[in-house]
C-alpha cells in the first residue's frame, strides 16, 4: 500500500487519476499477455510441423485447428489493444486536465509577491509545457513501462518452468542494461539540468525579442544580430547536443548489453544441446523468444529519458504547488476603514535592505491621504502592503483595528479598488472588461459606471461599441482609454477604500479632463490613498505623508508642510519649475 | 540567410519537412546512410536463428550429433548483427541530432529575423503569445522529426525492401502471402493518418491547444488585476473552459483512431496468419515436404521481425502529422511578405522629413487611419503633432521608420522616398523614444549601447550623463554592468525613460522621433528628463507626438491631427490666434492643469 501511494505521489496524480492509471496499467498488461497468444500458436504450429522429422505422422487437421486458434487469438489481441488504447489515452488526458486545473487554481491563490519574482514565461512553461510532458509520459510511457515490467516478469517465470538455465540466459542482461541507464542518469542528470536551464533562457529571450521588437527594429538588431537571442539559441543548441550525446552513449551501451542476450542464449543452448540437457522444442522456443523479447525493453530504454524529463517537470510543478499561500478569515466584516501601520518593516527579498522600515502611520477613514516622496521611497510599496500583495516582515497593518494578516486576501480585496498605471485588459469585449469590477452588476450598472468614468465617449465610436473585442491586452486602445476603463471597473466595484496612482490622471493629457472628472467621482466619500507624483494635484489632500528611503519623514497638510521648509517644500519647488518647461 | 524562405516554391506536408531536414545536408546524409545500414543489420539475428534451426532440423531426431561449434559461431553472428545494428543506429542518431539542433537554431534565427522585417502591425494582429508558441513549440517539434523520425523513416523504407528481398528469395508463394499481410497493415496505416477527417480533427485539436495556450498566457498576465477585483474565479473559469475544451477535443480526436490503430497492431503481430493457410495448401500438395518445411518455418519465425519495423513506421506518421501542422503555422508567418528593400538605394541629401499626400489604413480596416497628410519637418526644427488619442498621431510616427508602409502617397527623408533607402540606412538616420520604454534583461551598458554597438565605454558614460542617468546607474549594485530585471533592481518609469533617451543620444542620429515620450510617468524627476531631452534634441530634426501642450509652446511647427486629418498647422502663437481646434485644446489644458484631487468636489 505504501509503495503504491509513493507511485501516485511520484507522478503527482489525484486519487481518481491514480485509479485510472492502475486500470490503464492493467489494460496494458492484458495487451502484453494477449501478444503472447500468437507466439504460442506459432510454437505449437512448429511442434506440429516438425513431427515428420521426429518420425511421427503429420496431421493437417490439427494444423487447421491451430490456425483457428490463431484467428481467435488475433481477435483477442484486437480487443485488448483497443481497450488498452482507450484506457491509456483517456486516463492521461483526464489526468492532465486535472493537473492543469489544479495548477491554475493554485496560481490564482498565490501571493502577489510570486508574480514579481517568477517571470511570466517561466510560469507559463510550467502550466503548458510541463503538463504536456507529463501528459505524454502518462499516455505513452508510464503504463507501458509498468505493464511491461509486470508481464515480462510473469513471462520470465513461466519460461523458467521450461528451463531455468535458458531463462536466466535470456534475462540476465536486462538488469545490467537498466543499471547502466540508472548509473548514467546520475552523470547526464547534470547535463539535462543545464539543458533545461538553457532551454528556459532561450524561451525567455524569445519572449523578450517578440515584446521588444520595436526597439530591436529601430536599433537595426534584427534576427541574428540580436546577440542575446542568438546566444541563447546557440547555447540551447549546444546543450541539447551535449545532453543527447550524453544520454545516447548510455542508452546505446545499454542496448548493446541488453541484446548480448541473443548471443548468450545461443551459446548456452548449444552447450546444453550437446549435453542432451535440453529438448529441441524448448530450444526453438527460447531462440524464438530471444529474438523478440528485447523489443519492448529497447522501447523502454529509449523512453526512459522521457520519464526522467517527466520527473523534472513534476519537480517544477511540485515546487509551484508547494509555495505557501496566504490565509485568513473570509467572513470578517470591516466597517471602520482607518488604516494603521504599526512598526512595519518590509523588504522585497531577504537580502535586500528594507523598502519600508519602522513605519508608524495612520491613514484616516473617509479622507484623502497622499503619499509623496522621491521614486523608490516606498510609496507604491505601502499601497501594495495595504492590499496584502505582500505580507510585512514585522509589525502589523490594521484596518479598523483588524490585522490584515487575519483577513483572507481576496476578501480583503473586496474592500479596495485600485486605479494604477498598468492596466491589464483581457481579450474580451469592452463590456466584460468593465464588468470584471463587479460580476454581479446589472447591465445598466455597467453602462452607468462606463459613463461616469467617461468611457462612453470613446466606446460608442468603436466598431461594435461595448461588444468590441479588445484583443491581446487591449492593444488597440490608447493609454488614457485604458485608464478610464480601469476607473470604470473601480466605480463599479464601489469599494470603501480607493488606492489611486495619481500619475494616471496625467497619462493622457488630451483626455485629462475626462479622467480627472472620473477620478473625482470615484473618490467621493471614500477612504482614499493617493500615490502622488505631481504635488500640485494633491495639495488639497486631508493628509500628506512624505516618504524618504522607506521612512515617513514628514506628515501634515500642504500648508503645514510648506511652512516646515523640509523635503516636501523642496520637491514642490523643483516641480513648479519644471512645469513650465518647453522644447 | 533568411532569404532562404523566399525561394521556397510553397512546399507543404512531408515534402516541406524533408526540405527543412536538408538544411544541414552534411549531417543528414551520413545519418541516412547509417540508418539504412542499421536497418539491414537488424535482420541478421533472424536469419542466423533460421540457420541454426535448419542445422537442428537436419540433425533431427538425434540432436546429440550436432556440431556445437558451428552453433556457437552462429551465436557470434547473431550477436554481431545486433551490435552492428545498435552501433550503426547510434551513429545515425548522432548525425541526425547534429542536423536537428543545427536546423532548429537556423530556423529560429530565420524566423526571428523575419519577424523584424514584416510590418509591425502584424505582430499586434497575431499576438505575441502565438508568435512565441511558434518559436518555442512548433519549431521545437521539428527536432523530433529530424533527429528521430527521419532515421526511422529511412529504416522504415529500407526495411521493406530488405524484407521483400528476403521473403521472396526463400519462397515466392509464402513471400507473397506475407506481402498481403504487410499491405493490409499499410492500408490501415494510411487509413489511420491520411484521411481528410483526421486532418480536420487535427486542425480543431491544434486550435483548442492554441486557445488553451493563449488563455494561460492571459490568465497569468492578468492575475494581478483579477486578484484586485476578487475575480479570480471568473478569470479562472475562462481558463478552465479552454482546458476542458481541449480535453473535449483531444479525446474524440484520439479515439477516432481506436479501431484502425488496434486493427493495425493486430495485423502486424499476426502476419503469420496470412502465411499459414498458404503453407498448408502448398505443404499438402508438395512432393518433397522435408525440403519445404524449413522454408515454411522460416516464414513463421521471420514475420514477427516485420512487426517492430512496421511499428516504427507508425510512430513516424503519427507524430509527423502534428509536426506538419506546426510547420504550416510557421510557414504562414514566413509567407507574410517582408517590407521591400530597394534594389538601388539612394542616400538622402539632407535630413528633413516630408509627408506627401500620405494615407494609411490597417490591413483589416476599411477606413483610413490617416488620410492625405502633407507636411514637412525641416532639418534642425522641432515639429510637434497634437490631437486627440486615436486620431492618428502614433500612426504618423510609426510610418517614418517603416513599421508600416504607406497605403498612398509617400514619405521622404532628404527628398528621397524612404522606400528607396535600405531599412538599415533609414534606421541609422532616425532615433526613437517611445512612451512604453522597453528595456532588455541585459546590462545597463548593453541596453544603452544597443543602438550603437561600437560605442566605447566612455561614449556610453557620456551619453548616460547627458541623459541624466549616470547618477542612479552608479547607485545600482553593479553600476553599468547591472543586469536589468534581476532581483533587487527596480527602476522607476522615469529612470527607464532616461535610459531610453541615453540609447537615443548615443546613436546620434540626425532625425529624432518621439512618440508620446514626454508623457512622464515619473514627475518627481521631470526636470531631469527635461534636461535629457534637451541634450537629445540639440540640432536635430525632431518630430514629437506631444502630450502636455505646455511642452511644445515653443516648437517651430505644431500639426493638429483630428480623425486622421491634418486640420491646422503653425506655431503656438499663430494657432492660438486662429481660435480653432488648437486654441480650444489649449484652453482645456490650462483648466485641467490646475485640477486637484479632493473629495468635496462636484457630482
Amino acid at each position: 500500500m505504501k509503495k503504491t501511494s509513493r507511485l501516485q505521489n511520484l507522478f503527482m496524480l489525484s486519487d481518481k487519476a491514480y485509479k485510472d492509471l492502475k486500470k490503464a496499467i492493467l489494460a496494458c498488461t492484458l495487451t502484453n499477455f494477449s501478444m503472447m497468444l500468437p507466439f504460442s500458436v506459432s510454437i505449437m504450429l512448429i511442434v506440429e510441423l516438425i513431427k515428420p522429422l521426429q518420425g511421427k505422422a503429420l496431421d493437417w487437421t490439427n494444423i487447421w485447428i491451430l490456425y483457428g486458434f490463431g484467428i481467435l487469438s488475433a481477435i483477442i489481441v484486437f480487443i485488448c489493444t483497443k481497450n488498452d488504447y482507450k484506457k491509456t489515452y483517456v486516463t492521461s488526458y483526464m489526468a492532465s486536465e486535472e493537473t492543469r486545473t489544479t495548477l491554475a487554481e493554485k496560481i490564482r491563490k498565490l501571493p502577489m509577491s510570486v508574480f514579481n519574482s517568477k517571470d511570466l514565461s517561466e510560469m507559463t512553461t510550467h502550466m503548458m509545457g510541463d503538463v504536456s510532458t507529463a501528459e505524454h509520459a502518462l499516455s505513452h510511457v508510464i503504463p507501458q513501462l509498468i505493464a511491461n515490467a509486470i508481464s515480462i516478469t510473469v513471462i520470465c517465470l513461466c519460461m523458467a518452468v521450461f528451463d531455468w538455465r535458458m531463462s536466466i540466459a535470456v534475462f540476465i542482461s536486462v538488469p545490467i542494461a537498466f543499471m547502466i541507464i540508472f548509473l548514467g542518469r546520475m552523470i547526464y542528470g547534470k547535463l539535462s539540468k543545464k539543458h533545461a536551464a538553457a532551454h528556459l533562457a532561450a524561451s525567455g529571450q524569445v519572449q523578450e525579442y517578440i515584446e521588444g521588437i520595436k526597439v530591436i527594429r529601430s536599433c537595426n538588431m534584427n534576427g541574428e544580430k540580436f546577440n542575446a537571442l542568438e546566444d541563447a539559441l546557440r547555447k540551447m543548441m549546444q546543450w541539447a547536443v551535449k545532453m543527447e550525446f550524453g544520454t545516447g552513449v548510455f542508452v546505446t551501451g545499454a542496448q548493446v548489453i541488453l541484446q548480448s542476450g541473443v548471443g548468450i542464449t545461443v551459446f548456452l543452448g548449444a552447450l546444453l544441446l550437446t549435453k542432451g540437457q535440453i529438448d529441441f522444442i524448448s530450444l526453438v522456443m527460447f531462440l524464438l523468444i530471444v529474438v523478440r523479447i528485447y523489443g519492448p525493453f529497447l522501447t523502454e530504454l529509449t523512453l526512459l529519458p522521457e520519464l526522467f524529463y517527466h520527473q523534472i517537470a513534476i519537480k517544477r510543478m511540485r515546487a509551484l504547488m508547494d509555495i505557501e499561500i496566504q490565509n485568513g478569515d473570509d467572513e470578517i466584516e470591516i466597517d471602520d476603514f482607518n488604516i494603521e501601520f504599526k512598526d512595519v518593516n518590509f523588504s522585497y527579498n531577504k537580502n535586500n535592505e528594507n523598502a519600508i522600515s519602522n513605519m508608524n502611520i495612520t491613514i484616516p477613514a473617509n479622507s484623502i491621504t497622499a503619499l509623496v516622496g522621491p521614486s523608490g521611497s516606498g510609496k507604491s510599496t505601502i499601497s501594495r502592503l495595504i492590499a496584502r500583495f505582500w505580507d510585512v516582515n514585522s509589525g502589523r497593518i490594521e484596518i479598523g483595528g483588524t490585522d490584515i494578516k487575519s483577513i483572507e486576501p481576496e476578501h480583503l480585496m473586496s474592500y479596495m479598488s485600485f486605479v494604477f498605471q498598468d492596466v491589464v485588459l483581457f481579450n474580451d469585449t469592452v463590456f466584460n472588461n468593465i464588468k470584471i469590477g463587479n460580476m454581479s452588476a446589472t447591465d445598466e450598472e455597467v453602462y452607468a459606471a462606463a459613463k461616469a468614468a467617461c468611457c462612453d465617449e470613446f466606446v460608442i465610436k468603436m466598431k461594435d461599441g461595448y461588444n468590441t473585442i479588445l484583443g491581446e491586452n487591449g492593444a488597440t486602445i490608447s493609454g488614457g482609454e485604458r485608464q478610464r476603463i480601469s476607473i470604470a471597473r473601480a466605480l463599479l466595484k464601489n469599494a470603501p477604500i480607493v488606492l489611486l496612482d495619481e500619475a494616471t490622471a496625467s497619462l493622457d493629457p488630451e483626455n485629462e479632463a475626462s479622467i480627472q472628472q472620473a477620478i473625482s467621482r470615484l473618490v467621493k466619500n471614500k477612504t482614499v490613498i493617493v500615490i502622488a507624483h505631481r504635488l500640485r494635484t494633491i495639495s488639497d489632500a486631508d493628509k500628506i505623508i512624505v516618504l524618504n528611503n522607506g521612512k515617513a519623514e514628514e506628515q501634515g497638510t500642504h500648508n503645514e508642510l510648506m511652512n516646515k521648509n523640509g523635503l516636501y517644500h523642496k520637491l514642490f519647488t523643483i516641480q513648479q519649475e519644471s512645469l513650465g518647461w518647453s522644447v | 540567410m533568411s532569404t532562404k524562405t523566399k525561394q521556397n516554391p510553397k512546399k507543404t506536408g512531408m515534402s516541406r519537412l524533408l526540405q527543412l531536414a536538408c538544411t544541414k545536408k552534411h549531417f543528414i546524409i551520413p545519418a541516412i546512410i547509417l540508418s539504412a545500414l542499421a536497418s539491414i543489420a537488424s535482420f541478421i539475428p533472424y536469419i542466423v536463428i533460421f540457420e541454426i534451426l535448419k542445422e537442428l532440423l537436419n540433425s533431427l531426431p538425434d540432436l546429440s550429433a550436432i556440431n556445437a561449434e558451428k552453433l556457437i559461431a552462429y551465436g557470434w553472428y547473431a550477436f554481431g548483427g545486433v551490435v552492428a545494428n545498435v552501433l550503426l543506429y547510434f551513429g545515425a542518431l548522432c548525425f541526425s541530432h547534429l542536423a536537428a539542433f543545427g536546423t532548429l537554431y537556423q530556423l529560429k534565427v530565420n524566423f526571428a529575423t523575419h519577424l523584424s522585417r514584416i510590418p509591425l502591425g502584424i505582430h499586434v494582429v497575431i499576438g505575441s503569445g502565438k508568435l512565441r508558441k511558434i518559436m518555442d513549440d512548433n519549431i521545437e517539434k521539428i527536432e523530433t522529426f529530424i533527429a528521430h523520425q527521419l532515421p526511422d523513416l529511412v529504416a522504415a523504407l529500407v526495411a521493406p525492401i530488405v524484407m521483400i528481398t528476403i521473403l521472396m528469395s526463400y519462397h515466392w508463394g509464402l513471400g507473397l502471402a506475407a506481402m498481403v499481410g504487410i499491405l493490409v497493415a499499410f492500408y490501415l496505416q494510411v487509413h489511420l493518418y491520411g484521411n481528410d477527417s483526421a486532418k480536420e480533427m487535427m486542425g480543431k485539436y491544434q486550435k483548442s491547444l492554441e486557445d488553451m495556450n493563449n488563455a494561460t498566457v492571459e490568465y497569468i498576465r492578468g492575475i494581478s488585476v483579477v486578484k484586485a477585483f476578487k475575480q479570480t474565479v471568473y478569470s479562472f473559469s475562462r481558463l478552465h473552459e479552454t482546458i476542458k475544451n481541449y480535453t473535449k477535443m483531444v479525446i474524440p480526436y484520439t479515439l477516432s483512431w481506436e479501431n484502425s490503430f488496434s486493427g493495425f497492431i493486430t495485423v502486424v503481430n499476426n502476419i503469420y496468419l496470412f502465411i499459414v493457410p498458404v503453407g498448408i495448401i502448398i505443404g499438402m500438395n508438395t512432393n518433397d515436404f522435408n525440403a519445404f518445411l524449413p522454408k515454411f518455418l522460416f516464414y513463421i519465425i521471420f514475420v514477427p521481425a516485420i512487426s517492430s519495423t512496421m511499428m516504427k513506421i507508425m510512430y513516424v506518421s503519427s507524430s509527423g502529422m502534428q509536426i506538419i501542422h506546426g510547420v504550416e503555422v510557421m510557414d504562414n508567418i514566413l509567407e507574410i511578405p517582408e517590407l521591400e528593400e530597394p534594389k538601388n538605394q539612394k542616400l538622402p541629401s539632407d535630413y528633413s522629413i516630408s509627408f506627401e499626400n500620405v494615407s494609411f489604413r490597417y490591413n483589416d480596416s476599411e477606413t483610413n487611419a490617416i488620410s492625405n497628410i502633407s507636411f514637412t519637418a525641416k532639418q534642425g526644427e522641432i515639429t510637434a503633432i497634437v490631437g486627440a488619442s486615436g486620431g492618428g498621431k502614433s500612426t504618423i510616427a510609426h510610418l517614418i521608420p517603416r513599421f508600416f508602409d504607406v497605403s498612398d502617397g509617400k514619405i521622404t527623408l532628404g527628398n528621397i522616398d524612404i522606400k528607396q533607402i535600405s531599412t538599415e540606412k533609414l534606421m541609422d538616420n532616425i532615433s526613437f523614444v517611445f512612451q512604453d520604454v522597453f528595456l532588455f534583461k541585459q546590462s545597463v551598458k548593453d541596453n544603452i549601447a544597443m543602438s550603437n554597438p561600437d560605442a566605447t565605454e566612455e561614449e556610453i558614460i557620456n551619453s548616460a550623463k547627458a541623459a541624466q542617468c549616470h547618477d542612479f546607474i552608479m547607485q545600482l549594485p553593479n553600476g553599468y554592468d547591472t543586469i536589468i530585471g534581476t532581483r533587487g533592481v527596480h527602476l522607476s518609469g522615469g529612470e527607464k525613460q532616461r535610459i531610453a533617451i541615453a540609447r537615443a543620444i548615443i546613436k546620434d542620429a540626425p532625425v529624432i522621433v518621439l512618440d508620446e515620450a514626454t508623457a512622464f510617468s515619473d514627475p518627481e524627476n521631470e526636470h531631469l528628463i527635461q534636461k535629457a531631452f534637451e541634450h537629445l534634441m540639440k540640432g536635430k530634426t525632431v518630430i514629437m507626438i506631444a502630450h502636455r501642450l505646455s511642452t511644445i509652446q515653443s516648437a517651430d511647427k505644431i500639426l493638429v491631427i483630428d480623425n486622421g486629418k491634418l486640420i491646422e498647422q503653425g506655431n503656438h502663437k499663430q494657432l492660438v490666434e486662429q481660435n480653432g481646434k488648437y486654441a480650444n485644446m489649449w484652453r482645456v489644458y490650462q483648466e485641467t492643469s490646475s485640477w486637484k484631487i479632493a473629495r468635496k468636489e462636484i457630482v
